[in-house]
């Protein structure tokens, strides 16, 4: 071998590879947006058809306007001495000006096509009881006024959750069957408690029995003014509700990351690697993080657009004014509006999500990239 | 003179621990190898040659229990050598194992010549253009086409994968290959192609291979030398000719008889019974319960006897041709 050294030994085929990998990326982001267009489209639109149970709130709403009409016409005194012909003529007239704003008198149809569209340019339409705490209407204002203090705390407690588990879970996987692997295996039921149980506990400790944290709340009442005194406060305000959420949590992610890791890193190919005498740092990155990060970016993505929903039960018992609170009055006064939105907002986000997902997973992992040129 | 021997083993142990106890799966193998030479090692699955290809490569699982012994390579203990050393010295610069399962041994997500080039860049620090040059050479030599440098694992065909993991295994230009059931995933056409591909490295490269394998066709294409392991023991050394034509110990005798041939009208006779459990290994003698010339001696292990030069066999029917030695 020594002697061909010399010999002309072609330049490595290993640059040719980036441009077809290049062409096949392109096309199959093109053909991933679309299928993910087509998706957003058909959830979105049985959103509305089930919101409005296929047409039957109408009636509802007809019901309603009839009788919002009629009583704002007897409890106007300008008609008080109206004939009561008169009076049910203008309510008649009254409603069919409400019915015809509402467009509820075309058909159901057509008018959840309009509603598609709408939905789709995020035109979220107003509520038909709630209001935002700035007092409008509009769904997007109600919702995206909610956004930031749940994105704050979800986003807090999962993004920790989720680093302090996937690091920890890969250090135990380097000492499999050690005393601190042991006991964390030990812990991970202490996470079919929910959060707001271990919330309830916390705040009895660390609001009453020692009265160290606001027990509730998202800032101090009055708002402190100065901006770093109302960051503190926030952060004050946080400490619970984030502490139970990653004590509860916490050791199930490690032990089923740890699990992850201990299966991965049985692979041949991770042998082989150490057989080839690289060193454990390189082995961990190349041999088994890398071939893994497709799993691990989905559920990092997923855990993302989990913050989204809020946490019903968790928020009340923190009294946080968070999304997961507003979906559920929203769904308990029927205001189809709302519920729309919220799950527009969703749709799109999850659709985002998949399509970074599917773009991360065909740069990850050539077989996605590839799929379909051999075959 | 320069010494002929590449490698020398002594006393190997490997035991494992498990819920029934330990497990010798290498319990006192003792061979040298020549330079350019190929030893292959014949045994039943479970007779712990996987294990000894482990041991040679310090590739030791989490529930060893036990090891011993002393291997030289060159003449220098690198059983003596703390990890790291053995690790940047000695593993795959000196002494590579193609596994088995080699299916598998390649990283799904990585080009396969960057997998290739990978010891080279990691262990010796060559820049990247060097090391892939160098892959493209060895991928020439196992007769890969170098296209396939840029490709990753899944395009290639299980033959193709088995070539690039023995490339891989040459590329540091070890002096020693072992290959763990290199072809026994393989259909027949692309096991005799890989072979000849091993025996063209052998005679280009002057690599000494231990082969480890189930099938004695196979054995008989490459070898020079013969090892039969039975229950963690080698119970036979001999040439590839004196193992084939005369074994000496009751064990390579039935085994031999068990093979079918072509063009001959005996049938191939099995061989009654089980292997040993390696948890309790019987004293005495391990093949006693299968051997039809068993007598009263086989109760205490035999020692390794000398037949021939560089010709042993663990069986107390040779104590009065030869006398006990230490390694053949």
């Amino acid at each position: 071998m020594r002697s061909r050294q010399g010999a002309a030994a072609p330049e490595p085929a290993a640059h040719r590879g980036g441009w077809r990998d290049l062409r096949r990326l392109l096309f199959y982001t093109v053909k991933r947006l679309l299928a993910l267009f087509v998706t957003v489209l058909v959830g979105v639109y049985l959103t509305i058809v089930i919101a409005n149970m296929g047409g039957q709130v109408d009636e509802l709403r007809r019901v309603q306007i009839r009788s919002e009409a009629a009583e704002a016409v007897r409890a106007d005194p300008a008609f008080q001495d109206m004939p009561a012909e008169e009076r049910n003529a203008l309510i008649e007239r009254q409603v069919a000006l409400e019915v015809e704003r509402l467009r509820l008198d075309e058909p159901f149809l057509v008018r959840s096509v309009d509603y598609l569209q709408q939905a789709l340019r995020l035109d979220l339409g107003r509520a038909e009881q709630m209001h935002s705490d700035r007092g409008s209407r509009d769904v997007y204002a109600i919702i995206v006024e909610r956004l930031p203090a749940t994105l704050l705390l979800f986003g807090t407690a999962n993004l920790l959750v989720f680093f302090v588990s996937v690091f920890v879970a890969l250090f135990l996987s380097r000492r499999y069957g050690s005393a601190l692997d042991r006991s964390v295996v030990a812990l991970a039921p202490t996470s079919a408690a929910p959060g707001w149980f271990y919330g309830i506990f916390l705040i009895l400790v660390f609001a009453f029995v020692a009265p160290l944290l606001p027990a509730g709340g998202m800032v101090a009442v009055p708002p402190p003014e100065d901006g770093w005194a109302y960051a503190a406060s926030v952060v004050r305000h946080m400490l619970l509700p984030v502490a139970a959420m990653f004590l509860s949590q916490i050791f199930i992610s490690i032990y089923s990351w740890r699990t992850f890791f201990l299966i991965h890193s049985s692979e041949d190919y991770v042998e082989m690697a150490r057989a080839k005498g690289l060193p454990s740092r390189l082995i961990e990155r190349r041999y088994i993080l890398r071939p893994t990060l497709s799993p691990i970016v989905t559920s990092f993505l997923l855990m993302l657009i989990g913050l989204w929903s809020g946490a019903i039960i968790l928020e009340q018992v923190f009294n946080w004014p968070g999304l997961g609170s507003l979906l559920f009055r929203a769904i308990g006064y029927r205001d189809t509006p709302v519920i729309i939105g919220g799950v527009v907002i969703f749709a799109y986000l999850l659709a985002a999500t998949v399509f970074v997902l599917d773009i991360l997973y065909a740069l990850l992992d050539p077989r996605v990239r590839l799929e379909g040129e051999r075959r | 003179m320069r010494d002929r021997t590449l490698l020398r083993v002594e006393a190997l142990e490997l035991h494992y621990q498990t819920r029934q106890g330990a497990v010798h799966a290498v319990d006192g193998v003792s061979f040298d190898l020549h330079r350019q030479e190929a030893l292959v090692v014949l045994g039943e699955s479970g007779c712990g040659k996987s294990s000894l290809a482990k041991a040679l490569m310090r590739l030791l699982p989490r529930n060893v229990h036990h090891t011993a012994g002393r291997v030289s390579l060159d003449g220098v203990d690198v059983t003596a050598l703390p990890d790291e050393r053995f690790r940047r010295e000695v593993q795959w610069s000196r002494m590579a194992l193609v596994m088995q399962a080699s299916m598998n041994a390649l990283n799904p997500v990585v080009r396969v010549g960057e997998q290739v080039a990978e010891p080279l860049r990691v262990l010796r620090g060559w820049p990247r253009g060097k090391a892939l040059a160098r892959a493209a050479e060895v991928f020439e030599l196992v007769g890969v086409a170098t296209d396939f440098l840029a490709r990753y694992p899944f395009e290639l065909s299980g033959g193709m994968r088995q070539r690039a993991v023995l490339a891989m295994a040459l590329v540091a230009e070890p002096a020693l290959v072992i290959l763990d059931e290199p072809t026994s995933a393989l259909d027949v056409l692309t096991q005799a192609s890989i072979m000849n591909a091993l025996k063209r490295v052998k005679r280009e490269l002057g690599t000494s291979f231990i082969l480890i394998t189930h099938d004695v066709a196979t054995s008989s294409e490459l070898g020079d030398r013969v090892a039969l392991m039975y229950a963690g023991q080698f119970v036979e050394v001999a040439d590839a000719e004196r193992f084939f034509t005369a074994p000496a110990h009751p064990y390579s005798q039935m085994l031999m008889a068990s093979v079918p041939r072509l063009r001959q009208r005996a049938r191939p006779e099995a061989i009654p019974g089980e292997p040993p459990s390696l948890a309790a290994p019987p004293g005495g003698c391990r093949y006693a319960e299968r051997c039809p010339y068993r007598f009263a001696r086989c109760a205490q292990d035999p020692p390794a006897f000398r037949l021939g030069e560089r010709h042993r066999a663990r069986c107390w029917l040779h104590a009065d041709d030869a006398q006990a030695g230490g390694s053949a």
